[in-house]
């Protein structure tokens, strides 16, 4: 069943274009992972699919719904992780959470910011405001807030930046866990280690292109790594390892 | 450019009205008047050097990338700081005070104007701009470094204001050496020797502050672990009469309202204009002695129109980023900050409707006074929501959106003034007047209100 179909996905701003038709389908339970270099439409293309911006031409559905059309009612359902950590900067991590819980009018809110509260180590800091807080305590604040109503599909843009290594793990360990209870990962990220280990299937984007997509046991063959398929696939010849 | 182009325009058509004006008013006051006007500019162009810190702090936490800088580069942060002075000066400058005179220029082969005066004129208005913006710097700098000597500071500044008023001592020659100068110079009474000591004194007093801020400029690296109680679900509890969604937005606009100070800063911004417009009008009417008639209903008019500050200021307290990633729209936004401007707005905008009406002796227009003021300031704030969204500062640098900022707020301005005016001289018809232009502004404020929803739909934080 697909949660997610883009279809001649375009973003034109001005002279410049962004995204050139780029078409893809994610099926429930993948962990679909998005790759290119700087500057190839990988932002530019979650934002489209999560309702953040419109598209200069092209179609996408996300979990039935058309985004084009109700791009409001596509944010109500999933969850988003944003590239750039900027939660408001005047209210505290519980304050934020709260919001977030009334905004979606999610029941229960108490117990759920405490639980995520307390998975992110962020308990003990529920006082700070945003501002004062280090890029990666807003960082996990911003996933938490992606995570707190249990959204089916989540849309991770560069989710482990700003992460110290025990939290790539937890963060890591959580994904896997929400894969397996049937949970859907659209992500973008630049960390290729982790995402060859997350990812059961790629796209790469260049120059606003998809120039390679698909399952990534069979792009990624026995020898090969997500590494040298990024760059073979972008047009750089990889040195042998 | 269209800022400047618009402040051409302006003052080339000022340019062309003068000699009418001058049948009013003589040239001194006129001048007087522009200068005060100046330094006003200057004041309030130093203030955003302490505001500027507010912006670059919301992102990157109490280290801002200005005094960073300092840290990072081969350069002293007094040297940043006078750098930021001087292409403030510069900026603000070329924004406002050249095209101001370019346009009077440009009028003066129509009107016989001298070149050569309009040229001192625009000297003069430049040392009496830079000696606000000096004096805001320097309060500025005082403020970062001790509140209470900012306190002392602002209440000498005061006292030799109000000294002047009331004992006509200081003379404004004395606190404004530019003014001085400007007196002294064409088309006024000619004395060179005068006119080179007031300039002067102009610019020892402008360097001289200026010295001062350079030197008392601290860097100030905060690392805070101030621990805030949670208020957001207080204020979400509080306010039972509102559900759901806007509920929570509204809340969390009052919580980040108290947090940011910036609700002092609001305040001030839109009370002293208020006290401005009060003082003007008294010293028009008692110290210049023209009796133009300014009356409760013409300041009540003025407060809806002078509020509309606050609401840019809303849009100015933090980032809307976050917002992206939820399910709100920007039309939702824009409809809660209406609603948060009139919730900080209506109780001082109706205490000083109160005040002005009790100390003029119209407690009989009170009733009239009461109802402009609210269907003015509601009819600002949606038609400056409706044309700028959550973006005004920048929406009103578009030449188009100023453009039809201009007429939307001028007409029914002009249109208030006058009637306004003319209650003394024939009460039914003035009131007969306001009730159509207040009907007029009722309607438009519902059209525009409900055009809010099409008009930004699809607009992005």
């Amino acid at each position: 069943m697909s949660v997610l179909e883009a279809r001649d996905i375009t973003k034109e701003f001005g002279i410049m274009k962004a995204l050139d038709r780029v078409s893809l389908t994610v099926e429930k339970g993948d962990f679909f992972g998005i790759f290119g270099p700087n500057g190839a439409g990988k932002t530019t293309l979650i934002r489209i699919l999560t309702g953040q911006l419109d598209p200069t031409s092209g179609s996408y559905r996300v979990l039935g719904v058309d985004g084009v059309k109700e791009p409001l009612k596509v944010k109500e359902l999933i969850g988003i992780v944003p590239e750039v950590e900027s939660p408001p900067s005047y209210l505290t991590g519980y304050e934020y959470l709260y919001f977030v819980g009334k905004v979606r009018k999610l029941d229960n809110l108490e117990d759920r910011i405490d639980k995520w509260l307390t998975f992110f180590d962020l308990e003990t800091k529920k006082g700070i405001i945003c501002k004062d807080m280090s890029k990666g305590m807003r960082q996990k604040l911003m996933l938490a807030s992606a995570f707190i109503h249990e959204p089916e599909l989540l849309f991770l843009d560069e989710p482990f930046i700003n992460l110290d290594p025990i939290y790539q793990r937890t963060l890591r360990d959580y994904l896997e866990g929400y894969i397996a209870k049937g949970g859907t990962v659209f992500m973008a990220s630049h960390i290729l280690e982790i995402s060859e280990r997350l990812c059961s299937k790629l796209a790469i984007v260049n120059l606003g292109k998809v120039v390679a997509q698909g399952p990534i046991n069979e792009l990624v063959k026995k020898g090969d790594n997500l590494e040298r398929l990024f760059l073979r696939s972008v047009g750089i010849n990889p040195r042998g390892d | 450019m269209t800022f400047p182009f618009f402040v051409f325009l302006l003052s080339f058509a000022s340019g062309l009205t003068l000699d009418k004006m001058l049948e009013t008013i003589t040239l001194q006051q006129f001048g007087t008047f522009a200068h005060l006007s100046a330094f006003l500019y200057g004041l309030s162009v130093g203030a955003f050097g302490l505001m500027g810190r507010e912006y670059l702090e919301r992102r990157y936490g109490r280290n801002n990338y200005l005094v960073a800088m300092p840290f990072l580069l081969p350069i002293s942060f007094r040297t940043t700081f006078l750098g930021i002075y001087l292409r403030d000066a510069v900026f603000y400058v070329i924004l406002m005070l050249v095209p101001a005179t370019l346009g009077i220029l440009a009028a003066s082969p129509i009107m016989g104007f001298s070149v050569i005066s309009i040229s001192l004129f625009f000297v003069a208005v430049l040392l009496t701009f830079m000696l606000g913006m000096s004096l805001s710097f320097l309060a500025s700098v005082i403020y970062i470094r001790n509140i209470k000597a900012f306190v002392v500071f602002t209440l000498a500044i005061v006292v030799v204001f109000v000294s002047h008023g009331v004992f006509g001592s200081p003379s404004l020659e004395m606190i404004m050496p530019s003014i001085g100068f400007q007196m002294n110079v064409r088309p006024f009474h000619t004395d060179a020797t005068q006119a080179l000591a007031f300039v002067g004194a102009s610019l020892a007093e402008l360097l001289g502050m200026t010295a001062l801020a350079y030197g008392l400029v601290q860097v100030t690296v905060r690392i805070s672990s101030q621990s805030y109680p949670n208020l957001l679900p207080g204020y979400y509890a509080r306010m039972p009469v509102l559900k759901g969604v806007n509920l929570a937005l509204i809340s969390k606009e009052l919580v980040d309202l108290r947090r940011s100070g910036i609700i002092a800063k609001m305040f001030f911004s839109f009370v002293l204009p208020l006290l401005f417009l009060s003082f003007t009008a008294w010293f028009v009417n008692y110290g210049l002695a023209i009796p133009v008639g300014f009356n409760a209903v013409f300041y009540a008019a003025m407060v809806g129109f002078i509020a509309i500050l606050m609401y840019s200021w809303l849009n100015n307290v933090d980032l809307s980023d976050y917002y992206s990633v939820l399910p709100v729209t920007v039309p939702q936004l824009i409809k809660v900050r209406i609603i948060v401007f009139l919730l900080l707005t209506s109780g001082i905008s109706l205490f000083f409707v109160i005040a002005i009406s009790v100390l003029n002796g119209e407690t009989n227009l009170l009733w009239l006074a009461i109802l402009v003021m609210f269907v003015t300031s509601i009819y600002m704030v949606v038609m400056t929501a409706y044309l700028t969204g959550l973006k005004t500062n920048s929406f009103l640098f578009d030449t188009g959106v100023l453009a039809k900022f201009s007429v939307m707020s001028f007409l029914p301005d002009l249109c208030l003034t006058i009637l306004s005016f003319s209650l003394l001289a024939n009460w039914v018809l003035a009131v007969a007047g306001l009730a159509l232009v207040l009907g007029i502004l009722i309607i438009t404020t519902t059209i525009l209100f409900r055009g809010i929803e099409q008009k930004w739909a699809s607009a992005s934080f």
